[in-house]
């Protein structure tokens, strides 16, 4: 009988749990794709480029569970918040609290086992578009990966339908405690007359104070390292919490304090509204804020990282292809790309020394990067005596950059000598010929430069002993890109999709906050339609004053991420690559969200034309 | 003596074009002049919160005709509808509808907001209307933190600042004690002598009644009785009592032999 009845009252508020649980479903989905991208087996272990993604979204997936965990907390007990009026009236027509608190699990349960069948289901598409993308932007072919993976299917939902167990415990706990006149109270005590503010100034002071020095260790976070890292995100998460407890309603008091403004029009009531919403949301704002840093952070930071990897690669390597025994294929294909620059140097290797010709290396001379001063530049003149000590030549740093370009496959394996022409054809041992090619452009002839690598692998196998193609690879600068782009291709989608499950779970939490006080306002707005205020300035009402709950968290969350990324320069050469374009994506979908709460609230308080 | 609202053969009809229609106000003509303080009651269920909805323009009507104040009110839309009711006329709901999220004044003072009055005319007004109803001292608090009887005279300033040509009200006793009540009817009565507001008033309770001018009986949509006061209130008192006693007693179609 209870169990018909709570299923009924499921059905009443079936709005609000949709909202509440698009977020759960979304971080179902992306944890599934995260734990089927890290724990794909045969995939891992076959793919040696693929290998270090898995690590990636390993990561990716403890983080989403932290934050899942919380944000199952937070709209668990929002559901027995929205539920307490209607258990309190069952407890009052006799039912029993141990019934009623099996009613709350067994639907929190089931709940979320009906949100892990269309979030897996969502999980399984989204697996099968990133592995797409990811396949198509490295090249390469996932022969063995496995879209629906079963120990993923399985943890995802031990993981899920053990938090929401436990959740769902310790709210029944609370719920066990409560009597019943708290239950059948619970809804009435909704809108709070905001306080005045005691020793605003001082918190105003001390918010603004904690998150300039956030600030502060955000921006030297390179030169702060561990203070940094430590401070940072605790004087900025504090101070964002003080901004809003202390700044906000003062914000308003002052809008208020304008009454050319605040009487004009329903502006009063706006800010009225304003007022009560801003100072009864002000800790789920502050959190909000917070997640917006955090998801914009994290597509901002994947997108950076990305572009990170053509940036850095052109630190290391000064040419694009480096071509050992080049034979008329990779000479034919060498044509068809515009070079800037093409070279070709000669040596010789027994079991302890390699020979490079001296009259070779002085005629063009590789271009090198000075690792004290970060010039690329050719080196300078070559003294004319080498010493020798045991078998090691002294030659100048910029000429052993020199030799390492020339030979990055054996550099370091034994020891370079650099010889005149004549000595060098006294020595024995193979000849080696070594072609170094330079376009102004690495990342716009991927495609060849893949090629060419395959090219080489026969040239690899008859060079080096037991080089097998499979699992080995050659350092050159494309074979690097490649390992570096997976990682950060991996890195991309994880913060892309990790961005994504954070911003939909906060949105719907801002979504829910104020869709679930709109019933209270049905009255108000009805009785200001009844006063003779317009349609139109009834939507104008609600426009402004949701765009405004909206605004103060999104700005302030943007502004973490726009001081915030600075804190990635010492990894990335440029954390702040196309940061619009992440700007964009949130803005799209927070405007998203935005737009639908006006709708749905809009359908709420307002009656249909 | 100036009419100020016209109403000739007004129906409603809810539940069209539904398998189940219900004519709730059939045919129904009235007229009302200038400072008039009238009075409708009839059984639950008869009609009257209907009709002065349909005067209030909240509700359109199927047929007839209104008039307020000399303009027709059944050729404008929406916002046409909007404007006249924030013009012309003022309103005191049963549960006072008072605004939560605003003071007071602001609460007060919103009507005059609409039209975007000035604020010194705006700040003049509502103290001078908050004086008039012994709430000035209230006027920073919010509707939580006020009496029901202070909220309803909120209610009534609200409905009075921007003078409105008809004032309507709605059981505005019905959630006060009888003293609080007597306070109201007796201020809303002040307002119709001293000030000519012309009001409309639907109540159920016969001393309420009292204080009118004239009485419109409903019934079953229909206006079966009018009563004019003539003499002292207490007069008219026991009038409206012998009256409900004799609609009592008059048998219902179908229900009594
Ligand atoms: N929206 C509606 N849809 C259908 N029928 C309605 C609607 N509103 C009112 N009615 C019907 O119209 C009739 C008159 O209702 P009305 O509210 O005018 O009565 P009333 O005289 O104000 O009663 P009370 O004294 O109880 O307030 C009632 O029978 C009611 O059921
Ligand atoms: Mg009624």
């Amino acid at each position: 009988m209870i169990t018909k009845l709570a299923l009924n009252g499921l059905k009443r508020k079936q709005r609000d749990y949709i909202i509440l649980f698009t977020g759960l479903i979304i971080s179902i989905a992306v944890f599934y794709m995260f734990l089927t991208m890290s724990l794909n087996k045969e995939f891992i272990t076959q793919n040696s480029v693929i290998n270090n993604i898995q690590s990636v979204f390993l990561v990716g997936t403890v983080m989403l569970s932290v934050i899942t965990f919380f944000y199952l907390f937070y709209t668990n007990s929002f559901l027995l918040s929205l539920r307490k009026k209607e258990f309190g009236l069952y407890e009052l027509i006799g039912a029993k609290k141990f019934q009623i608190r099996r009613v709350f699990q067994i639907e929190t349960m089931a709940i979320t086992a009906i949100s892990l069948v269309i979030g897996l289901t969502l999980g399984i598409l989204l697996s099968l578009l990133v592995s797409w993308l990811l396949m198509n932007g490295l090249n390469v072919e996932f022969t063995q990966f496995k879209i629906i993976y079963l120990p993923a299917v399985f943890w995802t939902m031990i993981y899920f339908l053990l938090v929401s167990f436990i959740t769902s415990s310790v709210h029944n706990m609370r719920l066990a405690k409560s009597s019943i006149i708290d239950l059948l109270r619970s809804e009435v005590q909704n809108d709070i007359v905001p306080e005045k503010p005691k020793s605003a100034v001082l918190q105003i002071f001390l918010g603004v104070l904690l998150l300039g020095i956030g600030y502060f260790a955000l921006y030297f976070m390179e030169q702060l390292r561990f203070i940094g890292l430590f401070t940072a995100p605790v004087a900025t998460t504090l101070g964002t919490y003080l901004l809003f407890v202390a700044l906000l309603p003062v914000i308003v008091r002052k809008w208020k304090r304008n009454k050319t403004v605040n009487f004009k029009g329903i502006n009063s009531f706006t800010s009225g509204q304003l007022s009560f919403r801003l100072s009864n949301l002000k800790w789920v704002l502050a959190t909000i804020a917070m997640l917006i840093a955090l998801s914009a952070g994290a597509i901002a930071g994947g997108f950076a990282f990305k572009n990170n990897a053509f940036t850095s690669i052109d630190e290391y390597w000064q040419y694009d292809t480096t071509l050992y025994n080049p034979g008329a294929a990779e000479t034919e294909l060498l044509n068809s790309i515009p070079l800037e620059e093409q070279l070709t140097f000669r040596f010789k290797l027994d079991d302890e020394t390699m020979y490079f010709v001296r009259e070779e290396l002085v005629a063009t001379p590789p271009l090198v990067k000075d690792w004290v001063t970060y010039d690329v530049m050719r080196p300078g003149s070559l003294p004319e005596n080498l010493e020798i000590e045991d078998g090691y030549q002294i030659v100048p740093d910029t000429w052993m950059s020199a030799l390492e370009t020339v030979n990055p496959a054996l550099f370091g394996t034994r020891n370079s000598h650099i010889v005149p022409l004549i000595e060098y054809e006294r020595a024995g041992g193979e000849e080696i010929s070594v072609m170094l090619a330079r376009t102004n452009d690495f990342a716009a002839h991927m495609e060849k430069w893949q090629e060419l690598a395959r090219l080489q692998e026969s040239t690899y196998t008859a060079l080096f002993a037991g080089f097998d193609p499979e699992t080995d690879s050659v350092a050159t600068k494309y074979a690097q890109f490649e390992t570096q782009y997976a990682i950060a291709s991996g890195t991309f989608f994880m913060g892309f999709f990790l961005g994504l499950a954070f911003l939909t779970m906060m949105a719907s939490i801002l979504m829910f906050k104020i869709l679930s006080g709109a019933n209270n306002d049905i009255r108000r707005y009805d009785s200001l339609r009844k006063l003779g205020v317009r349609r139109r300035l009834l939507e104008n009402s609600i426009h402004r004053e949701i765009l405004i709950v909206f605004l103060f968290p999104g700005v302030l969350g943007l502004l973490h991420v726009l001081v915030g990324m600075r804190m990635f320069s010492f990894i990335m050469d440029d954390p702040y690559y196309r940061l619009w374009v992440s700007l964009l994506i949130f803005l799209a979908i927070y405007g998203g969200y935005y737009f639908f709460t006006v709708h749905l609230y809009r359908k709420i308080v307002l009656p249909r034309q | 003596m100036k009419s100020i609202l016209q109403a000739s053969k007004i129906s409603k009809t809810y539940g069209m074009k539904g398998a189940a229609t219900y004519t709730a106000i059939q045919d129904l003509s009235f007229s009302m002049n200038e400072g008039e303080f009238i009075g409708i009651m009839g059984p639950s269920g008869s009609g009257k919160t209907t009709l002065l909805n349909m005067v209030a323009t909240l509700d359109p009507m199927t047929s007839g005709e209104i008039s307020i104040d000399g303009v027709s009110i059944s050729s404008m839309n929406e916002d046409q509808l909007s404007d006249f009711r924030s013009e012309k006329l003022g309103f005191i709901f049963q549960d006072f509808n008072l605004l939560e999220n605003m003071t007071v004044f602001e609460n007060i003072s919103l009507p005059l907001s609409l039209q975007n009055t000035k604020l010194e005319k705006i700040q003049a007004s509502v103290s001078q209307v908050s004086r008039l109803l012994g709430i000035s001292d209230l006027t920073e608090k919010y509707p939580a933190e006020l009496s029901g009887g202070q909220k309803q005279r909120t209610a009534i300033a609200r409905a009075l600042i921007h003078q409105p040509a008809l004032l309507l009200a709605d059981e505005p006793t019905g959630a006060l004690d009888s003293r609080n009540a007597a306070t109201l009817l007796e201020t809303l009565a002040d307002l119709n002598e001293d000030r000519k507001v012309s009001i409309m008033m639907v109540t159920h309770d016969p001393r309420s009644a009292s204080y009118c001018s004239r009485l419109l009986f409903i019934k079953d949509g229909k206006l079966d009785r009018e009563l004019r006061s003539r003499g002292s209130r207490e007069e008219f008192h026991q009038e409206i009592l012998t009256v409900l006693g004799d609609l009592d007693r008059r048998p219902v179609a179908g229900v009594r032999a």
